[in-house]
C-alpha cells in the first residue's frame, strides 16, 4: 500500500509539472528553446508553464507606470509564497521571454533590469513550491523606446 | 562582472552587474554589430552550492542588473557567480558577505 501511494503521489507531480524538476542547474534556454522564440506572452508562458490554470494576486511586481528609458525598466518581484521558479515576459520586443530565475527556496525579494521597444504589458509567471502556478501584470509607458531599432 | 553582498538579518541582499551588451538579432543589425551577444545563463553558488540562476535572453537591459535575497548566509560566506554567452564566453564575480 505505501508503495502504491509513493507511485500515485509521483505520477500527480509529473502530472503538475511541465518544468523540469531537479535540484541540479537548469538552462530553460537549452530545455524550451521554443518558448524563447515565442513572438507574444501568451505563447511563451504556454511553452514554458503549459496552460493550467493560473493564481493571481499572490506575486507583487513592482515596475514604473511610466518608464522614461525603456533600456532600463526596474523590474522588481516579490512574494510571501515559496516560488521556486520565477519568469519575465513582455510584449514590446521581438520576442516575450526575458528572464527565467530559479530560487532554491529563498526569499522572493528580486529585481532586474528589461529592455522595452514601447509601451506594454510585462507579465511575471511563476511556479510554487506547492505545484501551483501564480501570475501577476503590469502595463508599462515607455517614452522612449530602448531595444536598439 | 561586479558582485556584491550585504547581510540583512539571517539573508543577504546579492547585487551583481554583469558585463554584456544584451543585443539580440534586431539590436545587432541596427547597431551593425558583427553578431548577437548575450548572456544566456548565470548561476550564483554560496560556499560552492547553487542558490540561485538566471536563464536569459537579449532583452535584458545592456550589462544586467539583478538583486536577490539568499537565505542563511553567514558574514564572511563567498558568492560566486558565473555567467555563460551566447558564443560560450564565460565570466566570473566573487563577493565576500558583509
Amino acid at each position: 500500500m505505501q508503495r502504491r501511494k509513493f507511485l500515485t503521489l509521483g505520477a500527480v507531480a509529473a502530472a503538475a509539472t511541465v518544468l523540469p524538476v531537479g535540484l541540479s542547474a537548469t538552462d530553460f534556454r537549452a530545455t524550451n528553446a521554443s518558448a524563447w522564440e515565442a513572438p507574444s506572452s501568451k505563447e511563451a508562458i504556454e511553452a514554458l508553464f503549459g496552460k493550467g490554470a493560473m493564481i493571481e494576486g499572490k506575486i507583487e511586481i513592482k515596475a514604473p507606470k511610466l518608464a522614461e528609458n525603456g533600456g532600463a525598466v526596474p523590474i522588481g518581484i516579490k512574494s510571501d509564497i515559496e516560488l521556486t521558479t520565477v519568469a519575465v515576459f513582455q510584449d514590446a520586443n521581438p520576442r516575450s521571454a526575458v528572464v527565467v530565475f530559479e530560487l532554491y527556496g529563498n526569499k522572493i525579494d528580486l529585481m532586474t533590469k528589461i529592455k522595452m521597444k514601447k509601451t506594454a504589458e510585462v507579465t511575471i509567471v511563476a511556479k510554487g513550491a506547492d505545484g501551483k502556478l501564480y501570475k501577476t501584470a503590469q502595463k508599462v509607458e515607455v517614452s522612449i523606446g530602448g531595444c536598439g531599432g | 562582472m561586479k558582485v556584491k553582498a550585504t547581510l540583512k538579518g539571517d539573508s543577504a541582499e546579492v547585487k551583481i552587474m554583469a558585463e554584456s551588451l544584451m543585443a539580440g538579432k534586431e539590436e545587432a543589425a541596427a547597431k551593425k554589430l558583427p553578431a548577437e551577444e548575450y548572456i544566456t545563463h548565470i548561476t550564483a553558488k554560496l560556499n560552492g552550492k547553487t542558490v540561485w540562476e538566471a536563464s536569459t535572453g537579449p532583452f535584458l537591459s545592456k550589462d544586467p542588473y539583478f538583486k536577490f535575497d539568499i537565505n542563511g548566509a553567514k558574514a564572511g560566506d563567498e558568492i560566486v557567480v558565473d555567467s555563460v554567452d551566447n558564443k560560450g564566453k564565460k565570466d566570473t564575480g566573487t563577493a565576500k558577505i558583509k
